[in-house]
């Protein structure tokens, strides 16, 4: 993947708006996948942590403005995209697709799940349990994630993740 | 100087992480803030503005289906709407001939027959009512099954009437089928059955349609009901046709006069002499 952060930083914002109002209203059980997660996620992995970090700082930014939760949103992500970054695979490493996918599922699931468990515990509007939000809908929220990631690996990722 | 600012660079993402964290928190902390209020309003707004649009193009993506739903709506209340005009109009129609029915009831003056003189040849009846009571010469006498005949004398409290079964008697009748038309007259011989004359070959006149009066008579009011067909005979250019009488002479008691159908300027006209022709 080539490092074109402009054109990054376009995808993210158009990622993010994706996610806020697409993805976001299809719930099952309650919860959606998000797809900013899976793009933090891989841009932490292939890039770098700073580059993950930055990167979620800057879609917590996109989708708290726009969800009327700045700081959360930014603290989340920006801790989604920090986490994903100790998943980081270097350049010059001769990790295979298949390691670089590995890694990014277990960035995915681990980071989404502790984003999920930041927002969970600062924001919770229809006064569930604090544990049950953050077991079970941040892991529900989690699995969905990575079901889509898995799909959208099978149709778009190979190739980038095979550079 | 390097050796104090190398842990900086050594370290840098978890500072960078630190002033994330650091931006992230004072924004939580300073969430309730005018500025952070109105960018988080402005926000909203924005998000309200598009969720908007993107409904309205889910609507423009639907409209097929939306348009089809109109069209089987429009369809319904299109039916409705016919429905309703067409009871509309039926309940205009029966008003009108309500009205008109009671302005001729109105007209219409009741009589008993007194006295008849039925022969072969001649037929005659007198009712009981005369000019004291408004009868006048060529008034239209009825019963509710059909035409009688017409006056063709009046006295004071008594009037002869010329049945339909009288050889003198004619009337131009139309079937109300296939609107051909005809004159109808009496030859003698059986009470109910008479005959049409002068209908043409080329008419679609069938077996028991209904005879009623046309507007042509200068007595009769139209749509009386005469007779039935019961027999068409083809003859060189004209049909014979002989109709059953719709009312039974035999039977009669009471009788209905109706009020005089002329119409001066009509009878004029079918004079040998009109008003224009006379002019110099």
């Amino acid at each position: 993947m080539k490092r074109n952060i402009p054109f990054l930083i376009v995808l993210l914002g158009i990622i993010a708006m994706v996610q806020v109002f697409g993805l976001s209203r299809i719930t099952i059980l309650g919860v959606s996948p998000d797809i900013v997660t899976i793009f933090l996620a891989l841009m932490a992995v292939l890039i770098g942590q700073k580059a993950g970090m930055s990167f979620g700082f800057l879609a917590g930014t996109i989708t708290g403005l726009f969800s009327g939760n700045l700081g959360l949103h930014m603290l989340a992500r920006t801790v989604e995209g920090f986490i994903a970054g100790f998943f980081h695979i270097p350049e010059q490493s001769h990790a295979t697709a298949r390691q670089k996918i590995n890694r990014t599922y277990s960035a995915i699931v681990t980071a989404g799940f502790l984003a999920n468990a930041i927002s969970a515990a600062g924001y919770n509007p229809l006064g569930l349990s604090p544990l049950y939000r953050i077991v079970v809908l941040g892991a529900l929220e989690s699995l969905f994630t990575l079901i889509l990631a898995i799909i959208a690996n099978w149709l778009f990722l190979r190739k980038s993740l095979s550079d | 100087m390097r050796k104090f600012f190398s842990p900086f660079f050594k370290y840098n993402t978890y500072l960078l992480f630190v002033a994330y964290c650091c931006i992230a928190l004072l924004f939580i902390k300073f969430q309730n803030d005018d500025m952070l209020t109105r960018l988080r309003t402005g926000g909203m707004e924005t998000s309200a503005f598009i969720t908007d649009k993107l409904q309205s193009y889910g609507y423009l993506l639907n409209l097929k289906d939306e348009n089809e739903r109109m069209m089987q709506l429009n369809t319904r209340l299109l039916s409705r709407v016919l429905t309703l005009e067409s009871a509309v109009s039926d309940e205009r129609h029966l008003q009108e001939i309500e009205r008109e029915g009671a302005i001729k009831t109105a007209g219409f003056i009741a009589a008993r027959v007194v006295d008849r003189k039925f022969s072969d040849r001649e037929n005659m009846l007198l009712i009981n009512v005369g000019r004291r009571d408004g009868i006048k010469k060529d008034m239209t006498v009825l019963v509710p099954e059909g035409l009688v005949g017409r006056v063709t004398a009046v006295s004071e409290h008594y009037s002869r009437v010329m049945p339909v079964i009288h050889t003198d008697f004619k009337v131009s009748v139309i079937s109300g089928l296939s609107g051909s038309m005809g004159l109808l007259s009496w030859n003698g011989g059986r009470e109910f059955i008479a005959q049409i004359e002068h209908i043409p070959i080329s008419s679609t006149l069938k077996l028991n349609e209904e005879m009623v009066t046309t507007d042509f008579s200068t007595f009769a009011p139209r749509g009386i009901p005469v007779g039935r067909v019961v027999r068409i005979k083809p003859d060189k250019l004209f049909y014979s046709v002989d109709i059953r009488l719709s009312v039974d002479f035999s039977s009669l008691s009471e009788v209905l006069v109706a009020p005089l159908k002329i119409d001066p300027e009509k009878i004029e006209m079918m004079s040998d002499k009109s008003p224009n022709e006379e002019l110099p």
